[in-house]
């Protein structure tokens, strides 16, 4: 009986603040109700709407390409790491540097990069005194820019540094006879990456993309509402963000409801790998 | 391979490095100094270090824009939910990682499954469910909503220690006629310090930078958090950079803090519970 009580306090918030919420949100997509008095039932008229709504497919599009920053986001850190592995000087506390923006969180950062990538903002003072007028763009007032600027700040800087320390984690483990054969053998260092680190930590790598997947479907509201309000129009606009408008902005709950039951069933496909990952990874059995 | 080749690679290396180090550093110094000019200055000084030091737009955000509220309402509140998430997560952890009963594998795999599904996805039903319980604008909602939201993964990382404490410690306490519970306080919970430190520190940061359960659940304005009233300026139209700047670091001091006292532990949280090679 004991067992049971331990985890009753955990299962229990689970089932009130998260398992019901999701159930009942798919249920409430089949109705219409603006937050307060008695929902309709209308069937699927949520889903016509939704699926004739540009602002739904420009969400869809936002999000895929955000996610064509996983790879770089992916790649970097792994470089950076497998260069830090090697033993340079001072390493941890480059390491500590570059982990900075994830202590701060995402709503700090959002504001931050708010500023500096304003038009007159700082970053583009730098191009000019560079005298690379020309690089000095409205990073944020343009949309396709300011998606991409969103992809590069949100999908790959910001978790650099959090990438750093999961990967050279994820390198320290690596036999380092495995390096020095490979060092005998009077291979390069490419040549090494590519045939010793790379395979060595291909669980890691799999991780981390599973992550950057969330990261970006899951996890990207609170650096969007901070950093470009879903703008400029519907430029950084993407589902999360279509949930908080239908239902927080336009109090239209069965819609909002329609939004996220999407969301929900892109969520626990990736959640599905999370926790094969997961599993493979920890001790439990 | 001669040395000079290896010395070029290295001074390439470091340069990088430093390319990188410096991207994460400058923003907040740049925050720093501008939140030290005067508006005036700022429009035409963005880049360089203040000419004349002004603490006015602290003053206006610390006392007019109510921030020196919130920053106390964040830390009366994430303690109290610190409280909390650590039983919760040690209790489950526990029974999770080193007890054994039936239907534990799934639903440890139902409790990692929950963790993914996004705020903004469960905020429609999480503000229904609080009204109900009549949680809105009451601090024990966004506690119970936050320990639930972020509770499955400090679980996680106390399952994943606790499965490697040897089995005979449990065992040879249960011979002894210990109670599950006597262990769990006596035992458990003292050989499990290091692991509870990275989660008070994990959780911590996670609910000082909540942002979309706050803004659900805090609505009268002098209960916000202060990441809530950091958030609440953007998009703002009149407030000058010099300002919103100053409100940034306010709200940057508890996780700078953080970052400057556990940064072995911050390092060891970062993947723990995530990577195994």
């Amino acid at each position: 009986m004991e067992p049971y009580l331990l985890i009753a306090p955990l299962l229990l918030l689970l089932l009130v603040f998260i398992l019901y919420p999701v159930v009942a949100n798919i249920y409430l997509s089949f109705f219409k109700w603006k937050g307060m008095g008695k929902a309709t039932f209308i069937g699927l008229d949520n889903y016509r709407t939704m699926f004739a709504d540009e602002t739904f497919w420009i969400s869809i599009k936002n999000t895929l390409v955000l996610l064509l920053y996983i790879p770089l986001g992916v790649i970097l850190p792994i470089l950076i790491s497998a260069l830090l592995r090697e033993g340079l000087k001072g390493w941890s506390l480059f390491r500590a540097i570059i982990y900075l923006p994830n202590i701060l969180g995402y709503v700090i950062m959002g504001m931050i990069s708010s500023i500096m990538f304003r038009k007159l903002g700082p970053i583009n003072n730098v191009l000019i005194h560079l005298g690379l007028d020309a690089f000095a763009l409205d990073w944020l007032s343009k949309p396709d820019l300011a998606l991409n600027t969103l992809g590069l700040v949100y999908g790959v800087w910001l978790r650099l540094g959090f990438g750093c320390i999961f990967f050279l984690a994820a390198m320290s483990s690596i036999d380092e006879s495995l390096y020095d054969a490979a060092k005998i053998d009077g291979a390069l260092w490419w040549r090494t990456f590519w045939n010793v680190t790379i395979p060595s930590i291909r669980f890691s790598i799999e991780f981390w993309i599973v992550l950057s997947f969330i990261e970006i479907l899951a996890r990207a509201f609170p650096f969007i509402y901070t950093f470009s309000r879903g703008g400029p129009g519907f430029a950084t606009f993407t589902l999360e963000y279509g949930i908080y408008n239908a239902g927080f902005v336009a109090f239209n709950m069965g819609y909002a409801s329609t939004w996220a039951s999407v969301l929900f069933v892109v969520c626990a496909i990736i959640a599905v790998f999370q926790v094969a990952l997961m599993r493979k990874n920890s001790d439990v059995q | 391979m001669s040395n000079s080749y290896e010395r070029t690679v290295k001074a390439i290396m470091y340069v990088v490095l430093m390319v990188f180090a410096l991207m994460a550093l400058y923003p907040l110094f740049f925050v720093l100094i501008t939140s030290l000019k005067s508006s005036a200055e700022y429009v035409n000084n963005k880049l360089f270090m203040p000419q004349s030091i002004t603490f006015s737009n602290y003053f206006h955000v610390w006392v007019k824009g109510n921030m020196l509220r919130y920053f106390l309402n964040s830390c009366l509140l994430i303690p109290s939910a610190l409280v909390l998430y650590l039983f919760v997560c040690i209790t489950a952890g526990f029974a999770f990682g080193r007890l054994r009963f039936r239907f534990r594998f799934p639903l440890f795999l139902a409790v990692l499954f929950l963790m993914i599904f996004p705020q903004m996805l469960l905020s429609i039903q999480i503000f229904q469910v609080c009204r109900k319980l009549h949680l809105v604008n009451n601090y024990l909602g966004l506690i119970l909503v936050w320990v639930a939201y972020f509770g499955p993964f400090g679980t996680y990382i106390m399952t994943t220690y606790y499965a490697t404490v040897p089995m005979e410690i449990v065992e040879s306490a249960r011979l002894d006629g210990t109670g599950v519970y006597r262990m769990l306080y006596y035992i458990m919970v003292p050989i499990a310090k290091p692991m509870i430190v990275i989660i008070i520190i994990i959780g911590t940061q996670s609910m000082w930078n909540e942002l979309p359960f706050s803004l659900l659940l805090l609505q009268t304005e002098h209960l916000r958090t202060i990441t809530q009233g950091l958030g609440m300026l953007q998009g703002q139209y009149g407030l000058d950079d010099t300002v919103l700047s100053a409100s940034i670091l306010s709200a940057s001091l508890v996780p700078l803090l953080l970052f400057v006292f556990f940064q072995r532990q911050i390092t060891m949280g970062a993947y723990s519970g995530s990577v195994k090679g």
